[in-house]
């Protein structure tokens, strides 16, 4: 869950919405079931997953859309890696931590518990659970997030990665980047102890999220040829022989032909949820029944059902009972409606995501480049209110403009770092401010500004129509410059004045410095300023809570002050689910509707 | 004749290897492979593309690429068939053989369907043409021909699947909703029977009268929950169906042949209730297959041995009347099965997937389970390729009608019925099997919007997907199975042309 992606999907899937748009009986329920909440056994409290207390796994199969096949038990190579299926891995996998619903870091204490034992040098301490046990009865162990750590760390040479740009040995989706913050691995005392220490060589800001669920040490020595204890020594003395085998089995011994339920010895699993003997039809679903090993709170429902399903045919497929819960990608105006035609038969939620709109000015060329009065012209005459208004709002009324980069209008700490950074200058449109910025910029009637994104994408030709109807009166001539390989070609050579597109957030707390500092990735604007670097570096240098707040405010003042661009909206996103089951939550992560599927009951 | 078709499938591979080249080549510049990667913050997003590129080869030269995939294919001859891995590190080959068994299980049916229904309308309205009827048809093949699929397949699937199973959960007619149905039901009747006023009268009345009476009483009996059609059902209608194939194909005049039909139905009433233990008790499709090949066998058998002078027109009759009768016992037995099956599934059709996951139920129960989930994708297919069907058998039947050996066999005295079935009939079917060949081409080629709104993954998706990602080995599978299939019904058709049609013989 480390990757931020941008959602051009968003697209695609909101032209798909529009095929079934024609249709349902306009005479629907009048009373829309949306905003309100479901009838959770136990509130939930806070970003995390409700504690329901004594949960006793109840018979019955609940029904999850997901969009794509199913790939395999491996979820980090990335031939395999995607939200589809790891919304089906992640109920397989324990893990130290997960996304709350507004994409804060939750602890799972069950599994076990973690803390930084220094600050500097980053040193963190695991402890997992003594209970933690495979689904074949083998604990969770030491022995595991070694594996875990070579397989993020160690080259295709047998050596540990100096800077992470080698080829790996191992196929994971992660390169080798854990190698590259922790060149000595996990520290332990024995192969099968419970207790661990990852030494960090630099702070680094995100050491919270950055061990994720390990793969079965014993099986993988087992499949090399080697004992546990065999395969630790081997790992931890570069021993090829046993390295190459065991990374063999690692990249392909996982993967599936679809239809074929793995052969359990080969996958256990840590998670609440484990595989049905054959449960997995090809092209059609694939159904988990609860893990009669697992040691923490069980599963609420015994069997959950993904049905692989596009998201034209969901609602309708709600609506006979095919499927119990929903998550259609990229929601329209029409999602909403025709859920909220089905009356008090389902649960609607609207809620906004981690992935944000924003309009982004060209740092490297154009008019925008060197004049802050070109850019704060820019700014004034953007709607930012009418676009919400007119195309967020139908979908989430709750949907607000966004003031901020790194925080979002749901997060608690929003209204602080806003009413720092920010105080509401570009909040209506001023044409005749506009206008005086535009001629103090010297900026001559009819200046062309290319906005750009990626097309076919009707939401954001809607939003440049918009742009265009206000800013045109001050004087530019806006241009929908769209073009299908936005990202290819316009993107990376600059061929814009503004560019519209959106970030997913990961919830990561330093990635944004791949963005907004000098000379990184992502900062495709080519954007330059001495206190935004100097903020990212202090606030990804350290552990420290409150500087990270303090920075974040900093970076977001000086891109206001600057106008790095114009933050729009966060993507609404659209959660549906039969009145029949119990604790379905919306979550603004990007784990989705099943993020808690395992707390999901059948109404009694 | 052999040279003949050694030299179109020697030219036809050519074609083949031809256009697959040019497939290959337009499909790994459809787009950039790279595009999500390209969008990614991820810090070994370098890597990863590397990663992408070896695995798709995206450095190499796209001639030295495609040798590799023609030589991978080469192998299919050899035994060691290698089509390649999707994106996702998924061996095609695999998984073509799931998205062909996929797609002929949801498109057989239909194409066979849309076939029978569509030449028999096309002949009804041609011999009715310019009636009522004829107006009604044609409007609603155009109407059905222009349907978007997904727009019907919305319609289809909130009333024939969420509207009809709120109602099954009751399972009563409403008065009112009985007397439409009747007046309906009554309105086409004399529409497509025709004839004189009074005639007409009479056949809407009592058409009228009978659906509105049964309908009544299936109410009464809770029928449509607890469904029971009976030996004597069987009985009643293979015979039925007996009679009417007998006046089709040879005029109810010949008694042997009508003897022969009614004898299969007895004999096919009789052989259900010897069979019917084993039937219920250990079903499986061998079982199935097994009894089909030998109602097959009984049926030709009786007609050989009623035929006498007619034999060969009297076995076409037993052998047809055999399978609507093997088909009656299935469908029996299926409806005896039903209110176990509403037990099992509350909802009984579903607006997605091949099968219900995790179904638990018997034998019979999962034929229906299977039939409940392939009945509206079937509609919907049926529905549009009938009207391509019906115009074109209409238009080649109004053709031959018009003949002059058509009017000489009126002229000489013959009946309408020979008129129409031996002589034009026959005659109007030889463009139409060049239709129908290539429907069954187009069959394994998947429906690629009815597979994605009904939650099938067939050959179509296969395509899709493949294109979406700009993945060239799920792609050239596809075209590979679809290109073939072309080439080998376009084959079919002409030798099917040929055989049916001697002046184009040579």
């Amino acid at each position: 869950m480390k990757i931020r992606r941008l959602s051009a999907a968003v697209a695609v899937a909101a032209s798909g919405a529009l095929l079934f748009s024609a249709c349902t009986s306009p005479a629907g329920s009048d009373d829309p079931a949306e905003g309100d909440s479901t009838a959770t056994s136990a509130a939930a409290d806070g970003p995390c997953k409700a504690d329901l207390g004594d949960v006793a796994t109840a018979d019955g199969e609940i029904k999850v859309s997901v969009e794509d096949e199913f790939l395999g038990y491996n979820s980090n190579t990335p031939e395999t890696y995607s939200t589809y299926n790891s919304a089906v891995t992640d109920r397989l996998f324990s893990n130290f931590w997960y996304f709350g619903d507004d994409g804060s870091i939750c602890t799972d204490e069950s599994y076990g518990t973690y803390e930084a034992v220094s600050e500097d040098p980053l040193q963190v301490e695991y402890t997992l659970n003594d209970e933690a046990v495979w689904s074949d009865g083998t604990p969770v162990t030491y022995a595991d997030y070694v594996l875990d750590w070579a397989a993020q760390a160690i080259t295709e040479d047998g050596k540990v990665t100096e800077d992470g740009t080698e080829t790996p040995l191992f196929n994971h989706i992660s390169g080798l980047t854990l190698g590259d913050y922790v060149p000595e691995g996990p520290q332990a005392d024995s192969p099968d102890a419970k207790t661990f220490t990852y030494d960090y060589e630099t702070v680094y800001a995100d050491w919270k999220i950055q061990i994720s669920s390990p793969f079965p040490a014993h099986v993988v020595a087992e499949q090399a040829g080697v004992s546990t204890e065999e395969l630790v020594a081997a790992i931890q003395d570069l021993d090829m022989g046993v390295l190459k085998k065991a990374a063999e089995f690692w990249n392909e011994g996982w993967l599936s032909q679809p239809g074929q339920v793995p052969d359990p010895a080969l996958t256990p699993v840590t998670g609440p949820y484990n595989f049905k003997a054959d449960g997995w039809q090809a092209g059609q679903y694939i159904t988990l029944e609860a893990n009669e090993q697992y040691w923490g709170t069980p599963a609420a429902t015994k069997e959950l059902t993904f049905r692989f399903v596009a998201a034209d045919a969901q609602i309708q497929a709600l609506a006979n009972g095919d499927l119990d819960a929903i998550n259609p990608n990229g929601p329209t105006v029409d999602t909403v409606q025709q859920l909220e035609q089905l009356g008090d038969a389902v649960t609607v939620e609207s809620s906004p995501t981690l992935t944000w709109e924003h309009l982004d000015f060209n740092f490297g060329s154009g008019i925008f480049s060197d004049s802050l009065e070109a850019r704060e012209a820019f700014a004034l005459c953007v709607p930012r209110q009418k676009i919400v208004d007119d195309l967020i709002q139908p979908i989430d009324p709750e949907a607000v403009v966004m003031n901020a980069r790194e925080v979002f209008p749901f997060q608690e700490n929003y209204e602080d770092v806003v009413s720092q950074s920010y105080d509401g200058r570009y909040d209506e449109v001023d044409l005749d401010a506009a206008k005086e910025k535009f001629e103090a910029a010297g900026l001559e009637e009819g200046t062309k500004v290319r906005i750009g994104y990626a097309a076919p994408n009707p939401r954001r030709a809607a939003e440049v129509e918009a742009i265009k109807s206000s800013c045109d009166q001050v004087g530019f001539d806006v241009e929908d410059s769209a073009a299908e390989d936005f990202f290819d070609k316009d993107l990376p050579n600059g061929d814009y004045e503004v560019a519209l597109f959106a970030w997913a957030g990961s919830g990561q707390i330093a990635s944004g410095q791949n963005i907004y500092a000098t000379d990184q990735p992502q900062n495709y604007g080519k954007y330059s300023d001495e206190t935004v670097d100097e903020a990212w570096k202090t606030l990804a240098g350290t552990t420290d809570e409150a500087v990270h707040a303090e920075q974040v405010v900093v970076i977001e003042k000086q891109l206001w002050d600057t106008l790095f661009g114009i933050p729009l909206f966060a993507h609404p996103g659209v959660i549906a689910s039969s009145s029949s089951v119990e604790n379905v939550r919306p979550t603004a992560a990007q784990s989705g509707i099943v993020w808690n599927a395992e707390q999901w009951a059948r109404a009694s | 004749m052999l040279k003949f078709i050694l030299r179109r499938i020697g030219v036809s591979a050519l074609v083949l290897l031809g256009a697959s080249f040019l497939m290959f080549i337009l499909v790994i510049n459809s787009g950039d492979p790279l595009k999500d990667l390209r969008e990614s913050n991820a810090q070994n997003r370098e890597q990863l593309m590397a990663q992408r590129a070896e695995l798709l080869r995206l450095d190499d030269n796209p001639f030295e690429r495609y040798w590799d995939w023609l030589t991978g294919v080469a192998g299919c001859f050899t035994g060691s068939c290698d089509l390649g891995v999707t994106i996702n590190g998924v061996d095609v080959l695999g998984l073509t053989q799931q998205a062909a068994a996929s797609s002929l299980r949801l498109i057989t049916l239909a194409t066979l369907l849309a076939i029978v229904v569509g030449v028999a309308l096309g002949i009804l309205t041609a011999i009715r043409q310019y009636s009522g009827f004829d107006y009604v048809v044609t409007f609603s093949a155009f109407l059905f021909f222009s349907l978007p699929v997904f727009w019907a397949a919305t319609l289809l699937k909130e009333f024939a699947a969420i509207q009809y199973n709120n109602w099954i959960a009751v399972g009563q007619y409403a008065p009112t909703t009985i007397v439409v149905a009747a007046l309906v039901v009554g309105f086409v009747l004399q529409a497509v029977l025709g004839g004189t006023r009074r005639r007409r009268l009479v056949t809407g009345v009592g058409a009228f009268a009978f659906v509105a009476v049964v309908l009544f009483v299936f109410n009464a009996l809770d029928w449509w929950r607890n469904p029971t059609f009976g030996l004597g059902g069987v009985l009643l209608v293979s015979a039925a169906a007996g009679v009417l194939v007998t006046a089709l194909v040879a005029g109810l005049r010949n008694r042997r042949v009508l003897y022969a039909a009614l004898t299969t139905s007895v004999v096919g009433t009789v052989a259900y209730l010897a069979f019917a233990p084993l039937l219920v008790n250990q079903p499986s499709w061998l079982l199935l297959a097994g009894l089909f090949v030998l109602t097959l066998l009984v049926s030709a058998g009786i007609g050989a041995a009623w035929g006498g002078f007619a034999r060969r027109q009297a076995m076409l009759v037993t052998g047809i009347t055999g399978v609507i009768t093997s088909i009656l016992v299935v469908a029996d037995i299926l409806i005896a099965n039903w209110s176990s099956f509403l037990g099992i599934k509350s909802r009984p059709i579903s607006t997605i997937g091949s099968q219900t996951p995790n179904f638990t139920g018997d034998f019979w129960e999962q034929v229906l389970d299977m039939g409940t989930q392939i009945l509206l994708p079937t509609v919907l297919l049926t529905l549009v390729s009938v009207a391509t069907h019906s115009r074109y058998t209409r238009s080649s039947m109004l053709e031959t009608l018009n003949q002059d050996y058509v009017r000489t066999a009126r002229s000489k005295g013959l009946s309408e019925r020979e008129v129409i079935v031996k002589h034009a009939f026959r005659n109007a079917l030889i463009p139409i099997t060049t239709i129908v060949a290539f429907d069954f081409a187009a069959l394994i080629g998947g429906a690629v919007i009815t597979e994605q709104v009904f939650g099938w993954k067939g050959m179509g998706a296969l395509f899709q997907d493949g294109l979406n990602a700009v993945d060239p080995a799920p792609v050239m599978a596809f075209f590979l199975v679809t290109g073939i299939a072309a080439v080998v019904m376009n084959l079919v058709a002409d030798l099917a042309y040929a055989a049916l049609d001697p002046r184009i013989r040579r």
